[in-house]
């Protein structure tokens, strides 16, 4: 039976987080407000309404390019695409047709792939229609929000791939701050392009694309099953129609829309009301310095430090690895040993407590300071707080009642602060070995049985309330007993 | 170029338009007319040059990203429209 080897290319719209829209001065954080609550008359499209580009926008574009290893193309300009549909006003939509913001560049996949980049442009988001029984409804409130679409080249082969590279982007958009990165609200979307060629063929096959997918598992899928489709047409001698197709997430199966009878004729003209952006080098330089880490440097960073599938996880919560990442930048200076061991000991805390156990809820809340994280540690290297003891103040600086409270008071409240003071700590040995219950532990002790110094840590551990450091109490008793 | 019934019917689609076959033949006419008087730019010989996007060579002109009171608010915008339900603006379902 022929070998059918699919070829995939993935577009992926991200709406950046800026405070206003592309071309008008209101919010674009509509999440959760009332519909068309954040429109202006430029969304509008009212008559002689002169639409004003966002320069942070365009900032934020330039990052994207970086964090695709992307040319910067330093002039760039805009272009009318009409169409007629109610959720652009205006019958078009202002993209970059010809001279795109964003070039050539790749992603890696945490695999080693290389998914090349076509380009990347600057266009403005449609409005929301919702389908009622007789009619439709319009909602602008997105309409205008800045969305940057990364058209990937056709260099992806398998649905695992195609999951892996829509992941990534993800993580990098997010590490970036270029978008809040919120699938459930459409922050990214993505348009999958999917054709199936016989094996050592150098033809393509026809291709159908699978619009607005909006997780990477319903990417992931929707490729599964257009694979399985198309290759079953072929194997029955029947061909792949050249169309649009829908996805639906409860059946998982994808269901043909339209077909495109002919080219999509969208009469592209340049934009008149916007001049052409020409960025200077010293500007672009300038964003690149301040771009935050991506995920390549802290793999690279966390590399040796911690398990790659540990580094992996992290790497899913933005906000933590910045965290981290700050922790360590204000230690590295001092001393970067410590800086790193640090570091290391809190990935391990949000791996272990914090992701292991699926409390990953607490993550969305405010996340510890940095001072709150150093003194952990610090007590944790000078033997006051014992492994365990620090994962349950870890947890409580995640707690509203007490995470304003610092390292110590937090210990000292749960009472797990270890007691290393050694006078104190002789005087509680003492007092246990006077203790008619311990004498015949003792006698067999000096007689070579080893193992009974456990039973006479646990008796001071039980006097000192737990507060004792177990192994400066063995110490002790070791002496004293010899 | 070549202007006829199929060109128009195209256009109108395009735009959303219903035409009743009269004005189909009207536009024809009207429509040929135009591009006719706009064909003598044929004769110029534009191979290579870049279309205009702007006549004034502005750069760069952009805004800080800072939310600005609008003076239309919701209610105003929403008066423009035929039909409004739960603040939406209500049309005839499209798909």
């Amino acid at each position: 039976m022929t070998k059918y080897i699919p070829t995939i290319g993935i577009e992926c719209h991200v709406q950046l987080c800026t405070k206003t829209k592309l071309f008008s001065e209101v919010d674009n954080d509509a999440r959760g407000k009332s519909p068309n609550s954040c429109v202006s008359p430029v969304d509008y499209a009212l008559p002689g309404m002169l639409p004003r580009l966002n320069h942070d926008a365009v900032k934020l574009t330039v990052k994207v390019g970086y964090a695709l290893n992307a040319v910067v193309n330093l002039y760039s300009r805009f272009d009318r695409k009409h169409y007629f549909y109610p959720d652009l006003p205006k019958g078009y939509q202002i993209t970059q047709m010809f001279y795109p913001i964003i070039g050539a560049g790749f992603v890696e996949l945490p695999d080693g792939t290389k998914i090349r980049i076509e380009h990347a442009h600057l266009e403005e988001d449609a409005g929301k229609l919702s389908h009622e029984s007789t009619y439709s409804l319009v909602d602008l409130n997105r309409a205008g929000t800045p969305l940057v679409e990364i058209v990937s080249q056709p260099d992806i082969h398998s649905a695992a791939h195609a999951r892996d590279y829509t992941k990534e982007l993800w993580r990098l958009m997010t590490h970036a701050g270029v978008t809040f990165g919120d699938l459930y609200n459409g922050n990214m979307r993505f348009d999958v392009n999917i054709s199936i060629a016989p094996e050592g063929s150098d033809q393509l096959g026809t291709r159908t694309e699978v619009k607005n997918l909006n997780s990477f598992r319903s990417v992931e899928r929707a490729v599964e099953y257009e694979i399985k489709r198309q290759t079953k047409l072929l194997e029955k001698g029947e061909k792949v129609v050249q169309e649009t197709r829908g996805w639906n997430d409860a059946t998982g199966e994808t269901t043909g829309q339209r077909s495109k009878e002919e080219a999509e004729d969208y009469r592209y003209m340049p934009e008149p009301d916007i001049p052409p952006i020409r960025l200077s080098l010293e500007e672009v330089q300038a964003l690149r310095d301040e771009m935050a880490w991506l995920p390549k440097d802290y793999r690279e960073w966390m590399r040796g430090c911690l398990p790659e599938d540990t580094t992996e996880v992290l790497l899913d919560y933005p906000q933590l690895c910045r965290c981290l990442t700050e922790l360590y930048h204000s230690n590295e200076k001092s001393n970067l040993e410590l800086a790193k061991s640090t570091a290391k000991k809190i990935a391990n805390l949000f791996s272990s407590v914090l992701l292991a156990e699926e409390n990953t809820s607490l993550l969305n809340d405010e996340l510890p300071s940095i001072a709150q994280l150093q003194d952990l540690v610090m007590m944790n290297d000078q033997k006051e707080l014992s492994s365990t003891a620090m994962k349950e103040v870890f947890l409580r600086f995640f707690d509203p009642e007490m995470h304003y409270k610092d390292t110590r008071t937090i210990a000292k409240e749960l009472g797990v602060v270890q007691e290393n003071d050694l006078g104190a700590l002789e005087s509680i040995v003492d007092a246990v070995l006077a203790k008619p219950e311990t004498k015949q532990a003792q006698t067999d002790f000096k007689a070579g049985q080893e193992k009974v110094i456990g039973f006479l840590v646990g008796q001071v551990m039980k006097e000192s309330h737990g507060k004792a450091n177990p192994s400066v109490v063995q110490d002790i008793l070791r002496q004293k007993l010899r | 170029m070549e202007v006829n019934q199929d060109t128009i019917q195209h256009l109108a689609k395009l735009s959303n338009f219903a035409l009743a076959d009269s004005e189909v033949a009207r536009l024809v006419t009207d429509i040929k007319e135009i591009v006719n008087y706009i064909s003598q730019l044929d004769e110029l010989k534009t191979e290579g040059i870049e279309p205009t996007y702007q006549v004034f060579e502005m750069e760069n002109v952009w805004r800080p990203d800072e939310i600005k009171a609008q003076e239309a608010d919701r209610d105003a915008l929403l008066t423009l429209t035929k039909e409004v339900e739960n603040y939406q603006i209500k049309v005839p379902k499209v798909l």
